[in-house]
């Protein structure tokens, strides 16, 4: 009975057993760039914040073409016109997208100018027409707008401000401050983190050390005095655009601190593994343990952190600058049109010039929802 | 017999109305306290001579006593606003800006180098002491003159080109100031909103005092409040701006009751105040003021709400709509008041600049010019102000009696090429690719207007003259900051433009002092060093090198030596021609609008005024003690 247990001395062939069809095999055999796509494909909601953002990332390069008006313009008849309401069919008739222009008279008993529209001042919209003139990126003169009116007569499709700016043009010249500003950071405090938590993770001991107590300094500072005390010091002769890095270098330099805590521990704990002592035994630098061994091993997290860390550098700006700290008129960002919408007035009678919270708040959103989908995409065996 | 008999009769039913009338009289608020004879009725608590308003002069109407009148202060410091707005003073500006007694009963001026005060009978402190010239003697000998307490030496405006005067007691109710050489700034400083205080307490203050108090005793005082020894005690006890002591007497119609910190204060009725209505009752109507204390962001919004019964003060002109559209509900009235300064937001080109360059450039009179004629102030009063402002220089309005249209006129109109051409005259003809002129170093001309940050306003006004200024060829950088950094970079030679609102008298009269066209304080925007240097009397600052500013100062030393109104007109002309055509400040508009949020129910508030800080003192020469409610 010795052979009562057969074993058979043949290689196994898994594929005797269950054959892939050419489908299956694509997908087990696919490599993991694939794999995170599929994965984020199935969150819907990431994919449609993707998109959102990649637009409104498109719409900062071609601010001056999609503004209906350049960010100068200004037109004093007509401060805080309430938003144009787009119609198509006049008196029954289709005649395409049009406004109908605003008769304007000053009400001296309330003190505030009153708008009604008037049914027979027809103002067409046209599409890639001549407007403003404009210097594209600086460079090439340009007068090339997506949208302007066919007569002269302004069109505030987001209402007007107090000094008779339209709200539109300038949110969306806003966003290429506020949304840029996030990724210069995000780069900064990244870097940072990366760098000196991975020192202190890596090598522990009183590198670790001083890294961490570095850390805890940093972030003990309180920091809306800490920024209060930054930019104060910055001169005011300063060009508004080396405000703005400075601005963006204050926000990473103080946000790198919970990155640099997470890789440490991550680091910590991944150095122990065998596959890192493997390589450390084959002679690899430390550089390379780091950058090719651990660092991957903890993408999924760092994706996720920095694709919330954007969205809160964007409202530390917002912030910022909502606090008149920030940048300063005449730059344009979301803040600082937030900036004009403190007085209660606002609230009560010009809400329009509050608009710039919604592109605020969709961002932060379709950040959050973004770096949810990465992170699932980015461990894709999870 | 029949007459004498009717004659009796009359007289018997008058005393009968008099007694049953003056029974009648007594305040509400006081009754429980004069039935228990804790207080003296009202008679005996009035002076023999009590100041008796004229109502017909002012189209006012005898009120009725009671409530309370709802204040809201942005800070606590804001407590010192109440006595600018109740505004007792020794002697205090009447509504066509004259000055007249008030706390005193009558003064006299010889020469005007002696001046004469006497007090009213009768007239006592909140806690029923009388008012003396005690009071008067004790804030000269015993603190002015105290080792420990005078340090800070005599008070600017009791000196006249350094000299003290003499005082003299000339009996329990007269005193006498003398100077060698007249001091017209003398009654103005006692008239002033945030006033010159020439008496105390001295019954209560003395126990705070080393001459007066028991050594053990003062010294266990000082313990106790902590303080650094018997003059900062003294010192912290005795302030007259800021009524933050509740205990100390006082002469204002109401007085303080709670202690800072809080954010709620209340005042109650000063039951010895010593003016009276035409029928003769004791003012205020109002029995308490009571004040809380917000973040100035939310005052508007609190205001809209019908929380307070009046309000102007952090109300701006961007908030009438918003304040017009609670009143129905709230039951209050947004008024329109003229703002009395000499313009609403005006630019002060800093002519002790530290940067050589632009020093030179600033103390051209050309190109100041250039900036003032630059300005569109038609777009700027449209705009901002409904087209309800004047577009003006910073000089006086048209309710001063001193104003003249040339003066509003001079280097106002809006003119692009005259700009123009005064700036190339200068030698800022070469541009930069975008227009911005440059300097002649070679700088680019680009200026940082400096603002304190207090108003949007003032941040509308700025990107207007952003604009205005780019078709002149200079570029505007706006920095703001908060309002003690922004005058010590001023005062520092550091800013190189700052704006601010214009002059703050801008309805004076001849007999009121000019020192705000000429260098005389280091709060001068325009020339913070000249003025330090007049002030301090050149111990610090800068000596004047620069003939206009120079022509200012005489003139204003003219003026303190002037014996008679008629020169002392002709200074200020003088004065104002000189600063105007000089344009040592550029003025955008004046006369703008201030909200006054006023309560429907209250009475006697004036339907058109003009808000100042001098000579005004906001409500205050309007009489808030004869406001009453209508309920």
């Amino acid at each position: 009975m010795s052979d009562s247990h057969y074993v058979n001395d043949k290689p196994f062939d898994p594929k005797s057993i269950e054959v892939l069809t050419p489908e299956q095999e694509a997908i087990f055999l696919a490599p993991q760039r694939q794999l995170m796509w599929w994965k984020f494909k199935r969150h819907k909601l990431a994919v449609v914040s993707g998109i959102f953002l990649a637009l409104m990332y498109l719409m900062t390069i071609f601010a001056e073409f999609l503004a209906p008006y350049s960010i100068e313009s200004r037109n004093s008849e007509y401060t805080l016109a309430p938003p144009h309401n787009i119609n198509f069919f006049h008196k029954g008739e289709f005649i395409g997208p049009f406004v109908y222009g605003y008769d304007k008279e000053l009400d001296l008993e309330k003190m505030q100018r009153i708008y009604t529209p008037n049914e027979d001042k027809v103002i067409k919209l046209n599409f890639f027409c001549s407007g403003d003139p404009y210097q594209f990126w600086g460079m090439f003169s340009a007068d090339n707008h997506l949208m302007c009116a066919d007569i002269e007569e302004p069109v505030y499709l987001l209402g007007s401000d107090t000094l008779g700016r339209d709200m539109l043009s300038r949110i969306i010249y806003g966003a290429r401050i506020s949304l840029t500003i996030g990724l210069i950071g995000i780069a900064i405090s990244f870097s940072l983190g990366i760098l000196i938590g991975g020192l202190a993770g890596y090598y522990g001991g009183w590198v670790d050390t001083i890294a961490q107590r570095l850390i805890e300094v940093v972030q003990s500072l309180p920091t809306l005095p800490l920024w209060l005390t930054l930019v104060a010091i910055m001169p005011s002769n300063w060009s508004q655009v080396a405000v703005y890095f400075a601005i963006t270098i204050i926000l990473g330099l103080i946000d790198w601190t919970g990155l640099a805590r997470a890789v440490r521990s991550k680091l910590l704990s991944l150095r122990e593994e065998d596959y890192v002592l493997a390589a450390r035994l084959m002679g690899a630098s430390p550089k390379r343990i780091i950058g090719l061994h651990l660092i991957p091993g903890f993408m999924s997290h760092l994706i996720a952190s920095a694709t919330i860390t954007i969205p809160t550098m964007i409202l530390g700006e917002t912030a910022l600058s909502f606090l008149g700290l920030g940048l300063r008129a005449p730059t344009v960002s979301w803040g600082i049109l937030l900036n004009d919408a403190q007085n209660i007035g606002v609230v009560a009678l010009t809400p329009w010039l509050i608009y710039p919270v919604i592109p605020v708040i969709l961002i932060i959103l379709a950040f959050n929802f973004f770096g949810d989908g990465l992170r699932d995409a980015a461990d894709p065996y999870a | 017999m029949r007459i004498l008999f009717k004659t009796l009769v009359s007289v018997y039913c008058a005393c009968l109305f008099f007694v049953s009338s003056s029974m009648a009289q007594e305040i509400p608020f006081f009754e429980g306290l004069v039935k228990d004879g804790k207080l003296p009725p009202m008679q005996e608590r009035l002076p023999e001579n009590p100041l008796q308003l004229n109502f017909e002069k002012t189209n006012k109407t005898i009120g009725k006593y009671g409530g309370d009148l709802r204040l809201i202060m942005g800070k606590a410091k804001d407590l010192g606003q109440i006595t600018v707005y109740t505004y007792a003073r020794l002697v205090g500006y009447a509504e066509d800006f004259t000055i007249q007694p008030d706390i005193a009963e009558a003064y006299h001026v010889a020469e005007g180098r002696d001046f004469t005060f006497k007090l009213r009978q009768g007239h006592r402190w909140s806690d029923g002491h009388p008012v003396t010239s005690e009071d008067f003697r004790y804030f000269w000998e015993d603190m002015v003159k105290n080792e420990k307490l005078g340090k800070k030496g005599v008070p600017a405006q009791l000196l006249v080109d350094g000299e003290e005067p003499t005082f003299t007691v000339v009996d329990e109710l007269t005193f006498r100031y003398t100077w060698e050489k007249p001091n017209p700034s003398f009654l103005p400083a006692l008239a002033a909103p945030s006033p010159l205080y020439i008496y105390r307490p001295a019954h209560y203050m003395k126990q705070f005092h080393e001459k007066y108090a028991d050594k053990d005793e003062l010294a266990n005082k000082v313990a106790d409040n902590d303080a650094r020894d018997w003059g900062a005690l003294h010192t912290r006890k005795q302030r007259q701006r800021r009524p933050e002591n509740p205990e100390l007497p006082t002469l204002q119609a109401w007085r303080n009751t709670t202690p800072p910190p809080s954010t709620r204060f209340i005042f109650e009725r000063n039951p010895y105040f010593h003016r009276v209505d035409p029928e003769g009752r004791q003012l205020p109507y109002i029995d308490r003021l009571v004040m809380s204390v917000v973040s100035k962001d939310v005052v508007a919004a609190k205001a809209g709400t019908g929380e307070a019964d009046l309000q102007a003060r952090y109300l701006q002109f961007s908030d009438v709509p918003y304040l017009k559209r609670g009143e129905k509900r709230n039951n209050f009235t947004t008024r329109l008041w003229s703002l009395g300064r000499g313009s609403q937001v005006a630019l002060f080109p800093n002519l002790n600049a530290n940067d050589e360059v632009w020093r030179t450039v600033l103390q051209d009179v050309r190109f100041r010019r250039a900036l003032s004629l630059g300005i569109n102030r038609k777009e700027i009063n449209e705009v901002i102000y409904f087209g309800l402002a004047y577009p003006s220089a910073n000089t006086v309005m048209p309710q001063s009696k001193l104003y003249k249209a040339e003066y509003s006129q001079m280097w106002a109109e809006y003119d692009r090429d005259k700009a123009n051409a005064l700036l190339d005259e200068i030698g800022l003809d070469k541009r930069d690719a975008d227009g911005t002129r440059l300097l002649p170093d070679g700088r680019r001309a680009e200026i940082t207007i400096e603002t304190a940050g207090e108003s949007s306003e003032e941040t509308d006004v700025l990107e207007l003259i952003t604009d205005h200024y780019r078709e002149i060829g200079l570029k505007i950088f706006i920095r703001s900051s908060q309002r003690d950094i922004f005058r010590r970079r001023a005062a520092a030679g550091e800013t190189l433009i700052s704006v601010f609102s214009g002059l703050n008298n801008a309805v004076a009269t001849e007999t009121m002092n000019p020192e705000e066209l000429a260098p005389t304080d280091e709060a001068q925007l325009q020339w913070p060093k000249w003025g330090q240097y007049a002030s301090t009397n050149t111990k610090a600052g800068e000596p004047i090198d620069l003939d206009g500013p120079m022509l200012q100062l005489q003139l204003f030393n003219k003026w303190m030596l002037a014996n008679t109104n008629e020169e002392r007109m002709e200074i200020w002309h003088e004065m104002l021609s000189g600063y105007t055509n000089q344009v040592f400040s550029i003025g955008t508009v004046n006369n703008s609008r201030q909200p006054v949020v006023v309560s429907n129910d209250l009475r006697n508030v004036p339907q058109e005024g003009i808000y100042a800080w001098e000579p005004t003192s906001y409500f205050g020469i309007y009489k808030p003690d004869t406001f009453w409610y209508d309920r």
